[in-house]
């Protein structure tokens, strides 16, 4: 893996010597009319968005597919498919006003019975669906009218404004939802209400779509309104990001998702294309250090892996300054981010070398390693092979080399399987575990990491309890405004006791050619948002 | 075993062997070592793929976890049930030509492998072609050749032996797709697209077979035989072609055969790089996601493909070398 990257990075700068970017600039009014190619790094396992867990395949399962609310950058939701909602005092029943002139792309119309139907079959055990996680609160739903949606909760759950914005629960017309399983499968009966409908698939290779051209209810926020600018889109999927990056040059595509950062001066700011950054909401990628355990049960330790190296000077030298270092697992652009974080740790080696004196590590072994009754101080970085991408092994390796040298702490990295993970899992000895989250409720997302329920610490004895306590509290404050300064408690517990070491943002990257405009990210999601908005000419 | 009179009146002791039943026998006998193999190599790949360690509920849920969740997808795909039995349903669904449903796509493996086996299968055998034809032309025109002709071919199969898939490709790209425009980078603009990826397949694939078959042809042109051939005024490329080449090809043909098999590891890189339809992109997927019945029908489809073209191999030098057809 480590020679592949070497050479294409190599192969990248000789892409940036020969200068062949020109060649493509500009040159791109597409052939086929009012169309349009991307090249993206994945192609969906499974286009269903209730089944769906790869968080890539959103980008594209999200163009045939609207949900009942969107979310806003400031945090707050736009109406949707709902034009209004309300909740109760209690916080567990919300009624929402459905709008009246939907309909699926099959010509059925979008009301409450529909909404209810998609809800109630996720929310079944039996159909073992993935979004299922978002409504572990869900009691039921009920239509008292076809354009009033009430859903009840078994308790307040402060999440669900922003699970009910996601793609995970959109909708899909229930004849759809009578086909179960096969709905993985990119076929026409995937019928949603979205601005796109599915035209053909080929496996390992493209899925193109037509526009709807009944749609007009886009997000409350949409500056764009009526069907798609696009009469059809093409997504093609070139996992190679030097394939990729050649073909946007060249010509062959008219956008692509995800640049390595080597390929970014071939894009930004160079003449005929463009180049965009999406926001980081999402987690940041973080190591989360098992408290409970071996030396990480050590709070001094924890704090001495937190501040023993210069994460700045890490992060930039290997994304070569293209993402910024994280301060929080909760992302920056997240509006439950807790800023106050920012410049409170890390890079101090001088009080980490302290904080492992008094624990005790005081020996040293040959290889210059702290020891302590002659065992070597290792802390164990378990990392599934299956999500190792974005150079992230790189990260924690160059992590890994400024923590030997200063302060002799032995960070050490295993590639492992996403198997001997869940067994880990299982028993709850799992040492470090690096992560970032599919896009969530902030108040989910810390729970999923660090609450006594969850596939971290579900089976770890000796949590936090009160911890768990605040996220629970947390998640059952369902006005968000007086939840925030609860959820900035949790990071900062978190992080002052060294529970998490955040690493870096993340964001997705866009190029494209400049014929090219309307592109941009959906802030549920963190990712290129649908084609919906997009448009090709001069 | 004594043979009483009475009995003899049957004429089967005596009658000839008929040339029909022996290559009967042997198809038959073909036939069932390849449905053994193709057993064996099933078995194996689902003992091992159980084995491993992680409960397969466990990795499809992932980080995602909800109360009842391992129990309802572990119900879900009938992995509640003991081992054996599921072992037992498995081979018994196999044999009515049911491969499953794959995991993670929640298809009928079949469809899924069905779809992506042609074009691994253009890809695999164009590159072979390709192979073959660049082995035999360089070899036959090197062998026994002036020293300087035959050091740059041997280092040009060096090269060509030596270099990874993945960087073949994309230089082949950078050069002939991104510059110069001659070749679509996806595959989607029909025959066209199919160069790249052969030629990045099957390069290496030609540079090892051209060393192998040149060694051989050269040991044959000092063979007496050829010497024979020589005083009897036959020009030399109809030496090298009519009489060394049949002598030269057996060791090529075994040696191509077993890398045609090999070629599926070369195809999952290429189809990444080119972003080609196929099995490698399904079957990278499917291993890392622990997806067990895709895996196991790949693993399948190799083993048939062994069998398939062990026996053609074993056909082709029959036709080539009579030396056999005595036996």
């Amino acid at each position: 893996m480590r020679n592949r990257r070497l050479l294409a990075a190599a192969l990248g700068a000789l892409l940036l010597l020969a200068g062949c970017a020109p060649s493509g600039a500009g040159a791109r009014t597409s052939a086929a009319g009012n169309s349009l190619t991307w090249g993206v790094t994945t192609e969906p396992q499974c286009f269903d968005p209730h089944r769906s867990t790869q968080q890539n395949a959103f980008i594209i399962i999200r163009n045939y597919v609207d949900s009942l609310i969107a979310k806003k950058r400031d945090g707050t939701f736009a109406p949707w498919l709902a034009t209004h909602w309300k909740i109760s005092d209690g916080g567990t029943v919300y009624t929402f006003r459905l709008r009246d002139d939907v309909t699926f792309s099959d010509g059925t119309r979008f009301d409450a019975r529909a909404a209810k139907a998609n809800f109630d079959y996720v929310a079944d055990p039996a159909n073992a669906a993935d979004a299922a996680s978002l409504l572990v609160n869900y009691q039921r739903s009920t239509a008292p009218d076809p354009h009033t949606l009430r859903i009840e909760l078994k308790n307040p759950d402060s999440s669900l404004l922003e699970s009910l914005s996601s793609v995970k629960l959109g909708f899909l017309s229930p004849s759809s939802l009578k086909k179960g399983d096969t709905l993985c499968n990119a076929s026409r009966s995937l019928v949603g209400t979205g601005p796109f409908t599915l035209d053909s698939y080929t496996r390992g290779q493209s899925v193109r779509f037509r526009k709807n051209p009944r749609y007009d209810w886009p997000p409350g926020f949409s500056r764009h309104r009526g069907p798609a600018y696009l009469d059809a889109v093409t997504y093609r999927f070139l996992p190679e990001y030097s394939t990729r990056s050649g073909a946007l040059a060249s010509g062959q595509v008219d956008a692509i998702e995800g640049v390595q950062p080597l390929d970014v001066p071939l894009f930004k700011g160079v003449k005929g294309f463009r180049y965009l950054t999406g926001p980081s909401r999402q987690t940041s990628f973080t190591l989360n250090i098992n408290y409970t355990r071996g030396p990480g049960a050590d709070i001094r330790v924890r704090r001495a892996l937190r501040d023993g190296a210069d994460l700045d000077a890490v992060v930039k030298a290997v994304y070569r300054g293209t993402v910024p270092r994280a301060w929080s697992n909760i992302g920056p652009d997240n509006s439950d981010y807790d800023a106050s974080l920012k410049n409170t740790w890390g890079n101090d080696p001088k009080k980490a070398n302290r904080l492992l004196d008094e624990a005790g590590w005081t020996g040293r072994d040959g290889d210059g390693y702290r020891t302590k009754d002659g065992e070597r101080l290792t802390l164990e970085v378990g990392y599934p092979q299956p999500y190792v991408r974005d150079n992230r092994d790189v990260l924690i390796e160059a992590l890994q080399a400024e923590l030997r040298q200063n302060i002799g702490l032995d960070l050490d990295l295993k590639i492992n399987t996403a198997g001997e993970f869940t067994d880990q899992k299982a028993t709850g000895n799992w040492s470090i575990y690096p992560n970032t989250l599919n896009p969530l409720d902030a108040g989910l997302e810390l729970r999923q990491v660090l609450g006594s329920t969850e596939f971290l610490y579900g089976n770890v004895h000796g949590y936090d309890r009160k911890l768990d306590a605040m996220i629970n509290r947390a998640l059952a404050t369902t006005d968000l405004e007086r939840r925030r300064p609860l959820l900035a408690k949790i990071q900062r517990r978190a992080v002052d006791r060294a529970y998490i070491v955040p690493l870096f943002a993340p964001h997705y990257q866009i190029a494209a050619s400049d014929t090219v405009h309307g592109l941009g990210f959906e802030t549920q999601l963190d990712s290129p948002a649908t084609s919906y908005a997009v448009r090709v000419g001069r | 075993m004594t043979t009483a009179p009475a009995t003899t009146d049957r004429p089967a002791d005596t009658r000839p062997v008929r040339p029909g039943a022996v290559a009967r026998r042997r198809i038959a006998t073909r036939v069932a070592t390849g449905l053994g193999v193709m057993w064996a190599a099933a078995t194996v790949a689902y003992v091992v793929l159980h084995s491993m360690p992680g409960k397969i509920e466990d990795i499809l849920l992932g980080d995602q976890t909800y109360p009842g969740a391992q129990e309802a997808v572990a119900a879900d795909w009938g992995l509640d049930r003991p081992p054996l039995v599921q072992y037992l349903d498995y081979l018994g669904r196999l044999l009515h030509g049911d491969l499953g449903t794959s995991y993670a796509m929640r298809q009928p493996v079949a469809a899924i492998v069905g779809d992506q086996l042609w074009p691994t299968a253009q890809l695999t055998l164009l590159s072979a072609v390709l192979a073959l034809i660049l082995a035999l032309s360089v070899a036959i025109a090197t062998a026994g050749r002036a020293r300087p002709l035959r050091a740059v071919a041997s280092l040009a199969e060096l090269v060509a032996t030596s270099t990874p898939v993945y960087w073949l490709g994309i230089l082949l790209l950078m050069v002939f797709s991104f510059e110069l425009g001659w070749f679509p980078v996806t595959a989607d603009r029909g025959a066209a697209s199919l160069v790249l990826p052969a030629v990045t397949l099957g390069l290496p694939m030609a540079g090892l077979l051209s060393q192998v078959l040149r060694e051989a042809l050269e040991s044959t042109l000092e063979q007496p035989f050829i010497t024979t051939v020589r005083a009897r005024g036959v020009g030399e490329t109809l030496v090298r072609l009519r009489h060394a080449l049949a002598h030269a090809l057996p060791p090529v043909i075994n040696l191509g055969g077993w890398m045609i098999g090999n070629l599926l590891g070369g195809a999952v890189i290429t189809e990444t790089v080119f972003g080609r339809p196929g099995l490698g992109a399904v079957t990278l997927t499917a291993v890392t996601n622990k997806d067990v019945p895709v895996v196991l029908a790949v693993v399948l489809l190799a083993a048939f493909a062994y069998v398939v073209i062990s026996t053609l191999v074993d056909i082709v030098n029959l036709l080539i070398d009579p030396r056999l057809r005595t036996r």
